[in-house]
């Protein structure tokens, strides 16, 4: 094995990350709190300032992994997980909590390595060090409800895992290949088909995707930041990187932009709201990677950008109101903007680039996708998309600021965040707005995307469609106000079928298990332990000194027969195991049916 | 006592803020329809050269979505908070 992923001409970014992450509990006070800016700020740097093509590679029991594939795509993702790296680690920077600091460095750098993977197995290895990562951000809040939440994020990912392993293995045994390339060419194979439902897993698409709204509100005030950023994220690229152009994404990403819409109406709790908010912006993304011409592409990659920043300041508002208040949902709070302008300002600000407000990054980048759609003479996608900006507007610009800092409870207390968490705040919104003035430039601007296709954002018709779609989306709310009061409900999704679901199997076979464990287990049991057994002892005690001796030589040879058989039906085809474990699923339902 | 608060707690100024607000919403429509004259844009679709269409599907989307979610978190979707729990 070579060890070149770590020489004077190549650092890992992501490397320096997690290992530099453990020599934070060795430090204390001021010099902790620089370590914690400088790691991530070292990683921007490296990115910045690398070189275009294939670094680390690294040879591995047979295996050719690359640990550093570098290209315009793979930059451009690496500049935003770094600067969101460092946005979090200063939002974070009051927090006295190691076990955060570490992890939360851990899962930013573990989306840098899947960023410049070249390979499958060196992509999946980064992958479940995401998901082990980020379900530690969860757990660490500390609550009952913190903890459940957590490992049901955990079961679902380590689930999506094991999937793009078991994709990885057949991809590789088909094709003798592990690179991570434009799959297209091995499209509709057992292979590909996993791989693809492992990133649409990461990618939250529905219905893989209730994990994220079920565990994101649950995590800690700094630990959501960082989840909102990396995990969707990773998995866009990964799908940027590998699927572009598969048509059944186009389809999925609008409906799921649709889809987070519809959930954002029903819901009551801030931090949730904003995470639906996550599934519907992803949409535009997967939508983009369907399309897949190079604006689509373009649109895709510059829209995760921009998504990564505002929706980091917008988890980071709605993190300084729950953490100045204890309070996380909307029928408990309102009139903030008393006591917490700031705040409010600086929400607003990134609220206005998720809208696509002209002026602020949302309008530069999401506009890529839908254009995508209406040069590729979409026009249900395109109007599908359009609708979902409408309702975005609705939510995060209109509904939440309304019952969190305005409404109707005008006597909640509560303060401006600490410091760190406001200039935290600050960075995120002054670079919403520099991605939104740079629009007047795009050469300037589109100048780091994938590939060279020329857009223009400021057009007089795009500026006053956009204006018109907001305004009146606004008069809207304000007419209907009353049916959006929040309501002290939760809603049904698709982690329902975990959730009760699994409950009601389990006790669908529970009784008949117990049964049949009572009536045939237990009675064969009793059965041989007091006759067969107590009853032959004293009869095999005195054959023992002759069956020792058989014995010795029967054992040897029943085994010499017996793993003959085995190996045959021991074929190392996953296939098979699968087709075993699917008929011992079968069996069980089978004396489910018999025994009730 | 801040801006904010001098804005929205005066029935004056809150009555001047809601004007603007209407204000702005006309100016806009009126952008959408008279604009295209002087600037010709490209539009991909037909039902794009529709008069202030970003204004009408703006506000139709906005109804749509209110009250499509609504409906089906009613009959569907909603549930008690408690609902996992027990």
């Amino acid at each position: 094995m070579t060890l070149d992923f770590m020489t004077h001409q190549w650092i890992h970014p992501g490397l320096l990350l997690i290992l530099g992450a453990w020599a934070l509990p060795l430090l204390k006070g001021w010099g902790k709190r620089f370590a914690m800016l400088l790691l991530p700020a070292l990683a921007l740097t490296i990115c910045l300032r690398m070189t275009p093509g294939i670094h680390g590679e690294v040879s591995f029991l047979g295996l050719d992994l690359v640990f550093g594939r570098v290209d315009k795509l793979s930059l451009v993702f690496s500049y935003v997980f770094s600067i969101m790296a460092f946005l979090g680690m200063v939002y974070a920077l009051h927090l006295k909590d190691d076990a955060h600091h570490v992890t939360a460095l851990t899962y930013a750098g573990a989306a840098l390595g899947v960023t410049f993977a070249g390979d499958l197995l060196s992509l999946y290895v980064f992958w479940e060090l995401m998901a082990i990562s980020s379900a530690l951000l969860v757990w660490q809040r500390r609550e009952k409800s913190a903890l459940a939440a957590g490992f049901r994020y955990l079961l679902v990912h380590i689930f999506g895992g094991l999937l793009l392993l078991a994709g990885t293995v057949l991809h590789f045994s088909q094709t003798g290949s592990l690179a991570f390339d434009n799959m297209e060419s091995f499209a509709g194979s057992v292979g590909w088909t996993l791989i693809l439902i492992a990133f649409l897993l990461n990618a939250a698409v529905p219905p893989l995707g209730a994990w994220l709204p079920d565990a994101y509100p649950e995590a800690t005030v700094t630990g959501a930041v960082f989840m909102t950023a990396f995990t969707t994220k990773s998995a866009v690229y990964a799908l940027i990187r590998g699927f572009p152009g598969t048509d059944l994404l186009i389809w999925l990403g609008a409906a799921m932009a649709v889809y987070g819409v519809v959930y954002a109406v029903l819901e009551n709790d801030a931090r949730r709201l904003l995470a639906y908010h996550i599934i519907s912006q992803v949409g535009y993304m997967v939508c983009g990677v369907g399309i897949g011409t190079e604006l689509a592409l373009n649109g895709a990659t510059a829209h995760a950008f921009s998504h990564i920043i505002y929706k980091a300041l917008l988890f980071m508002g709605a993190g300084a109101v729950l953490q100045m208040t204890g309070l996380r949902k909307l029928s408990d709070m309102g009139g903030l903007y008393k006591t917490m302008p700031i705040t409010l300002s600086l929400y607003m600000i990134g609220a206005f680039a998720i809208s696509a407000v002209p002026l602020f990054s949302g309008f530069v980048s999401k506009s890529m996708v839908v254009s995508a759609a209406g040069y590729d003479e979409r026009a249900l996608i395109f109007l599908t998309l359009t609708l979902a900006s409408a309702g975005t507007f609705l939510h995060t610009g209109l509904k939440l600021p309304y019952y969190m800092f305005f409404g109707k409870n005008s006597d909640v207390p509560g303060r401006e965040p600490p410091a760190n968490m406001l200039v935290a705040m600050g960075l995120a919104a002054i670079a919403c707005l520099l991605i939104g003035v740079m629009g007047f430039w795009p050469e300037l601007l589109y100048r780091c995307l994938p590939h060279p296709a020329e857009y223009v954002p400021y057009t007089v018709q795009h500026v006053s469609n956009t204006l018109g779609i907001l305004g009146f989306t606004a008069l809207g709310f304000f007419l209907l106000l009353k049916q959006l009061d929040p309501e002290r409900k939760i809603s049904l999704d698709t982690d329902w079928f975990y959730r009760r679901g699994s409950l009601a199997f389990v006790a669908l076979t529970a009784r008949p298990l117990a049964r049949l464990e009572f009536r045939f287990v237990g009675e064969i049991y009793a059965f041989v332990m007091r006759r067969l057994v107590l009853g032959g002892a004293s009869v095999l005690r005195a054959f023992d000194t002759h069956i020792v001796d058989f014995t010795a030589v029967g054992v040897g040879r029943l085994t010499q027969a017996s793993s003959r058989i085995l190996k045959t039906t021991v074929s190392g085809n996953a296939q098979y195991y699968g087709l075993i474990m699917m008929a011992g699923v079968l069996v069980l339902l089978v004396l489910v049916m018999l025994i009730r | 006592m801040n801006f904010l608060e001098r804005q929205l707690e005066d029935p004056i100024r809150f009555g001047r803020l809601k004007r603007c607000f209407y204000g702005g919403l006309t100016a806009i429509v009126l952008a959408e329809i008279i604009l295209p004259f002087i600037f010709h844009g490209h539009p991909h679709f037909w039902f794009e050269h529709i008069p202030a269409f970003g204004s009408l599907y703006g506000l139709a989307s906005c109804v749509a979505i209110i009250v499509v979610s609504k409906f089906l978190g009613k009959k569907w979707l909603m549930r008690r908070e408690d609902y996992y729990d027990s």
